[in-house]
């Protein structure tokens, strides 16, 4: 299996240049001692379906870090992995210098919060009942027994402002405040590492900037590290000093956005054609999307190893 | 972030805090108490309240109200409060408001033991203890074969149900079998699938009590991951919980709540079933109190169905002037769960 990885990695540098492949990222403190995250020839896979192939990776405390790529690349499974919710086929991550998946559930949380893309309704729960849940981590199911609220559950209601409509039903919310109250019961886990699962899918563009500049701000104040994964790289490229494209369970680049935001890491990680230019006030890249690669182009790009 | 508007909470009127209601439910656990006391034939309420009130009255009359009507009262307040509680806790642990120990295979399972043990003259009326053994054996059984019959679908509240159904229906056939086989415990034992609070005395109290409060106590200390497995089990899991193992101990303490319930009143249709939807809208989402509210609910609702039932035979037995007629509890609270459970139903597409 070490030996197929390295193939592959070997073989995915020759085929694109100028794109960090290699496993310690490119100029990134991936070997610095304030590691928290740190993945380690980490695969997963489903009978008759690779999901991640040998992913490397390092991520430090307090870096901001987007991942993109396709549906379907494995995005959502590398974070359900590096928060121990999922158990590597070979390859691990480290929490910390702890092998996430052999960390209890209830320790891994207190490092890790992880938000899902989606989570169920929940007949009768207010706000302030679904963001205290967040609390289980740290203080187990007796603990929770007591008190019903205490200053983290209050400060994290406060953090997304939420605070104004805290005993009204969950139910009851539209799409961007139920996402703005999971985003605090994440929060309520007070966990220094914190895993967004397309925190702006389904919100319209007005709430996606309230959510993503709610990450940003709380990672300044808190000194938070957050990986998310985004589906629009312009907010990837404008929010995120890092960041890292998954296509088909491999690394294809990984740096800053300036660095890496480009109309190749487009066509090839995306699979559309498009262009790229500065935005002029903030100084970010900023892509022109225009048409998506016709399945012949997609081909010729890929470096499949059978 | 403009919409930051925090508007003040609106003053809390006394009757919604979460004790007052505790309170008035409280009180009406004592009120069907009594008219359980009242309703029954023999005594007349007179009669009843000399006894109750220092003695006195006739020793016959004695002897049914202290020796027949308050254990039977009390059998049905605690059973209604373990069906109670184990459905809520079923259908939180299992986050599907359809389910409920009668249709997740728990109490055909517990009728097919307590019947089983008495077609085979293991145990009887007249031995309880047997009965709860039996019915705890019956009912971890019927949680088993569903979840082995679930596999790996047990993630989805709608096969789960469908699979549910399946396990309960092919209990009940097995019930029906020892039922032909053993045709001449008949009598006592078909108060098992329909539900009966007759002739319950002080042994069945003994019995059923510190089980109830064992296992009640038990479900209770778990509301947090109770209340996290409602939230899904990715939720869950993110948030620290085991969720695999969390389910586990909520479905034991169904199971044994609900195998003791059934020992001692048989089968009461439909209780475990709408009790934690009544519980979850009058107490809301914060198991902690709604598990002891859904316990006082099931008290009062089996109770009630009970002197509802008591009272209408005797009405019954006017209107029809038949010799003797006994409805039982288990009749009504099935008729009455029914056309609840078609408004839920209804409630439920509604929402989708």
């Amino acid at each position: 299996m070490a030996a197929r990885t390295r193939d592959v990695t070997t073989h995915g540098e020759d085929g694109k240049k100028g794109m960090a492949d290699t496993p310690d990222g490119r100029g990134h403190p991936a070997g610095a001692p304030d590691v928290v995250v740190r993945a380690e020839r980490l695969s997963f896979g489903y009978p008759g379906r690779e999901v991640l192939r040998g992913i490397d990776l390092s991520i430090g405390a307090g870096e901001l870090v987007a991942l993109i790529g396709l549906n379907g690349c494995g995005k959502s499974t590398f974070l359900k992995l590096a928060a121990g919710l999922l158990t590597p086929s070979d390859g691990r991550v480290l929490l910390d210098g702890d092998d996430a998946a052999r960390l209890p559930r209830r320790a891994a949380a207190r490092r890790v919060a992880l938000l899902h893309q989606s989570a169920p309704a929940v007949p009768a729960l207010t706000v302030r009942q679904l963001v205290r849940q967040g609390r289980y981590a740290t203080r187990g199911p007796l603990g929770m027994l007591r008190d019903s609220d205490d200053e983290v559950t209050t400060r994290a209601l406060a953090d997304v402002g939420v605070t104004g409509w805290a005993d009204r039903p969950v139910d009851a919310l539209s799409g961007g405040e139920r996402q703005r109250v999971r985003l605090a019961m994440a929060l309520a886990q007070d966990a220094p590492v914190l895993f967004l699962d397309e925190p702006t899918t389904y919100l319209d563009l007005r709430h996606q900037l309230e959510v993503l500049q709610t990450v940003v701000r709380l990672r300044a104040e808190r000194r938070l590290t957050v990986v998310m994964v985004l589906h629009d790289l312009n907010h990837a490229a404008r929010f995120a000093d890092r960041i890292v494209a998954l296509r088909e369970g491999r690394i294809a680049a990984d740096g800053p956005p300036g660095e890496v935001v480009t109309e190749r890491l487009l066509a090839e990680v995306l699979g559309v054609q498009g262009r790229v230019g500065i935005d002029a006030e903030g100084g970010w890249p900023v892509c022109y999307p225009d048409h998506p690669l016709d399945p012949l182009q997609l081909l010729r790009n890929e470096n499949h190893i059978h | 972030m403009s919409v930051l508007e925090v508007a003040p909470a609106p003053p809390r009127r006394a009757w919604r805090s979460p004790a007052a209601r505790m309170g008035a439910l409280a009180v009406l656990v004592c009120a069907v108490a009594c008219a359980d006391l009242f309703a029954g034939r023999g005594v007349t309420g007179e009669g009843v309240r000399a006894v109750l009130l220092g003695g006195g009255g006739d020793p016959m009359a004695e002897h049914i109200v202290l020796q027949l009507r308050l254990p039977r009262m009390l059998v049905a307040l605690v059973a209604g409060a373990s069906l109670g509680v184990a459905g809520l806790v079923l259908q939180s642990a299992l986050r599907n408001p359809l389910a409920g120990p009668e249709v997740t295979g728990v109490t055909p399972g517990a009728v097919l033991g307590a019947v089983a043990a008495t077609g085979l003259g293991l145990a009887g009326w007249d031995s309880p203890t047997a009965v709860v053994v039996a019915a705890c054996l019956g009912g971890f059984a019927g949680a088993g074969l569903l979840w082995l019959l679930a596999g790996r679908e047990k993630g989805d509240p709608e096969q789960t149900a469908v699979y549910g159904v399946l396990v309960s229906a092919v209990l009940a056939g097995l019930t029906a079998v020892v039922l032909l086989v053993a045709p001449g415990e008949l009598g006592s034992v078909v108060q098992w699938l329909i539900g009966s609070t007759e002739g319950r005395v002080w042994q069945h109290w003994h019995l059923l009590w510190p089980w109830a409060a064992v296992w009640g106590a038990a479900a209770w200390l778990l509301s947090a991951p109770l209340t996290l497995l409602r939230c899904g089990d990715e939720q869950a899991s993110a948030a620290g919980l085991d969720a695999g193992r969390g389910r586990a101990a909520a479905l034991v303490c169904a199971v044994a709540l609900t195998a003791g319930a059934v020992s001692a009143v048989g089968a009461l249709g439909f209780v475990g079933l709408l009790v934690p939807h009544l519980a979850l809208a009058v107490f809301g989402a914060d198991l902690r109190i709604t598990l002891p509210g859904a316990a006082l609910l099931g008290a009062v609702v089996v109770c009630g169905a009970d002197a509802a039932a008591q009272l209408l035979s005797r009405l019954l037995v006017v209107a029809l002037d038949a010799d003797r007629l006994t409805l039982p509890v288990g009749a009504l609270t099935t008729f009455v769960g029914a056309g609840l459970l078609l408004i839920v139903a209804r409630r439920r597409t509604d929402e989708r």
